[in-house]
């Protein structure tokens, strides 16, 4: 007959178990909480110089309205009276009227300067990110206008549903800590 | 009783709350909220704010330099022939070689897009100084882009995506020039002294393009020919004199483009052809009826309009501007003495041929150009068409050679071309495919590269917005 270890009986190598298992799993839970503190966040955002204005943002965004909105580098802006981005192309005149806003929500607002200057400022409220200015301000202008995805708005869903539709690939994640992909070297807050 | 009364008691508050709602529905103006869109939310000021007497002429600056008289010129904008094709015989490379362009001299200019006129050897640009602030007409000398002399006068230019932008027109005795703010100045070729000068905005009432003027000035027979807009639609000007010869009414209020007079023969008759900002016309550059209008159109009008007029042999003209315009084609037709015009095709840029700010060029039956960057796909390639259908793309230069907004022209049949950041392509004129015979980048970090070229005796003057370039291009 086996004798048994008078020194370490079943009840210690159950209860010394417990002890390491729960050292064990507040050691793994205090790592990652840990890690989560420390480690870099990703975010999801626009390459302006892929983006091809296809419009999708404005559609298949889960936020209502979109969390895409526009940006404009002032430091590229020609502050042009005849400005791509606000009138419709080949307009009636070069005025604030709305048949001659090419924004559907009027979100740009137009401020004269001085002649020949206008500047084109954004209501990040009115925008619904449909890139309608930004095509204008593309193809006629110098690309100051752009999209970006507003950090405070967005949900940051693991999976993205307009990136997975952006026909150039214009969107992927970036680091939390550069969550913007800007043009031009500043912009001015809406 | 009871349960009618509760009923009743029922019907009465339902009618109550369902005769409210509908007063409710009635009187709310689900547009309350809304803010109107007016004109003048911008609070646009008057006008121009800068009003000041300009000394045409005034200043004059001279280096004693010595050159050699050479025989080619490229007079004007688009050549001599104003089809951008040079006729001269000096062979040119078409390749650049292990060494690269052979780059001769180049010159700081003024933020702009103003190009050059070359005429036996010298080089005539209209530059802005902006520490100055002066337009002034350099005149340099081919070789080696030494100033020979300068005359202008001071102007307040604002930076507008570039200062200058015109070319001046030369001949044998006289140089015509137009400054950004549509000052016209007309010199001695030679001496550069100063003959008469014009303020065409002030003279006829003309709002001054937007980023300025752009129309190269014309002279054909020692006339200088301004398409003015505002009191007159077009005039001609003694160069001898600086005398008004004649002019032509503008009734409907057309104003000033960016687009050159093209002159053209058809029908037996010259006429200058002009794009305005509200129409195009033909009108009589000869003759006892010369400034009358033999045609015009109202069928194409544009915001802004850069490109001239194409004007074609069998009495066709293809006319393209950018800002989303894109082209139309119209047949001009003679009937016994009176002319008349048909809308062939018209179509957005993204369906066929336009150009946003370069003039097309017709070559061996063919148009070609660069298309903009709201055409589709295929922006900023450039392209081949039959100008019997301008919405077929005979050719295209592919997705990978783009060249934005810059200009072309064609010497020693091959096509040369620039696009925005300045490089150079050299390709085959072919009307069948793109083929590319070398490329090389010639203005260091270029920006804005979209002066027209301009091409003599073998040296290719071009710039960027701030540099310009000499390149030796001969065999």
């Amino acid at each position: 007959m086996a004798e048994k270890n008078p020194k370490y009986s079943r009840r210690d190598f159950l209860r010394n178990g417990t002890r390491i298992s729960l050292l064990i799993t507040l050691g793994t839970v205090g790592g990652i909480s840990a890690r989560h503190l420390t480690h870099e966040k990703y975010v999801w955002q626009i390459d302006p110089f892929k983006c091809t204005q296809c419009g999708r943002c404005a559609t298949s965004c889960v936020m209502s309205p979109s969390a895409v909105k526009c940006l404009h580098a002032y430091d590229l802006c020609g502050y042009c009276d005849l400005c791509g981005g606000y009138l419709k192309s080949d307009p009636n005149k070069r005025s604030t009227a709305a048949e001659n806003q090419l924004c559907p929500t009027a979100a740009i607002q137009r401020k004269y300067i001085e002649e020949p200057y206008f500047e084109y400022v954004i209501n990040e409220d009115l925008c619904i990110g449909c890139a309608k200015c930004v095509k204008g301000c593309t193809s006629f202008g110098n690309g100051s206008l752009h999209l970006q995805i507003i950090q405070s708005r967005c949900l940051n869903c693991n999976e993205c549903s307009i990136a997975r539709l952006c026909p150039s690939d214009a969107i992927s994640r970036v680091k939390g800590s550069k969550p913007y992909m800007v043009k031009g070297s500043f912009t001015k807050e809406s | 009783m009871i349960q009618k009364k509760i009923l009743n008691i029922t019907i009465i508050v339902v009618s109550v709350v369902g005769i409210m709602m509908i007063i409710w529905w009635l009187t709310k103006d689900p547009t309350a909220k809304f803010s109107k869109s007016l004109p003048g939310l911008d609070k646009r000021g008057v006008g121009d704010t800068v009003s000041e007497n300009v000394e045409i002429g005034k200043i004059f600056e001279s280096n004693t330099l010595v050159y050699n008289e050479l025989p080619g010129t490229w007079p004007r904008f688009r050549g001599v022939d104003f089809d951008n094709i040079s006729k001269s015989p000096v062979r040119l490379k078409e390749k650049f070689g292990s060494k690269g362009p052979d780059i001769r001299w180049t010159l700081s200019l003024g933020e702009g897009h103003s190009g050059a006129a070359i005429y036996k050897g010298l080089v005539y640009v209209l530059d802005y100084n902006e520490k100055d602030k002066a337009d002034l007409l350099r005149c340099l000398i081919l070789k080696d882009g030494k100033e020979l002399w300068r005359r202008g006068y001071h102007v307040t230019i604002k930076r507008n995506h570039g200062m200058s932008r015109t070319i001046p027109a030369i001949n044998e005795k006289y140089i015509v020039t137009i400054g950004p703010r549509c000052h016209v100045m007309c010199l001695d070729r030679t001496t550069g002294n100063f003959r008469w000068g014009l303020d065409v905005a002030k003279e006829y009432a003309v709002e001054i393009p937007f980023w300025y003027t752009g129309q190269c000035p014309l002279i054909d027979n020692d006339i200088a020919v301004i398409a003015t807009g505002g009191k007159a639609l077009m005039v001609g000007i003694s160069c001898e004199t600086g005398k008004k010869l004649w002019e032509t009414p503008n009734p409907d209020g057309w104003n000033m483009s960016h687009s050159s007079i093209m002159p053209f023969n058809f029908g037996g008759r010259k006429m200058y052809v002009y794009s305005a900002i509200g129409g195009m016309a033909g009108i009589a550059a000869d003759g006892p009826d010369v400034g009358k209008v033999l045609w015009k159109t109202s069928a194409w009008n544009h915001s802004v309009v850069a490109p001239s007029p194409v004007c074609m042999p069998d009495g066709k003209i293809f006319i393209t501007a950018g800002y989303g315009a894109g082209a139309m084609m119209l047949q001009l037709k003679k009937n016994g003495s009176a002319f008349s015009l048909n809308v062939l095709q018209q179509y957005l840029p993204r369906f066929g041929l336009a150009c946003e700010q370069q003039t097309p060029v017709f070559w061996e039956g063919h148009l070609f150009g660069i298309l903009p960057k709201d055409a589709g796909s295929l922006r900023n390639q450039f392209v081949c068409v039959d100008p019997y259908d301008c919405k077929k793309m005979v050719w295209s230069s592919g997705p990978t050679s783009r060249f934005g907004l810059g200009p072309y022209f064609i010497a020693d049949n091959k096509f040369f071309i620039l696009d925005d950041e300045g490089t150079l392509t050299i390709i085959k004129p072919s009307s069948s495919r793109y083929i590319q015979l070398d490329q090389a980048k010639v203005v260091k970090d270029g920006a804005d590269a979209w002066a027209p070229m301009a091409i003599a005796d073998g040296y290719l003057i071009l710039r960027d917005s701030k540099t310009m370039t000499c390149i030796n291009m001969n065999l």
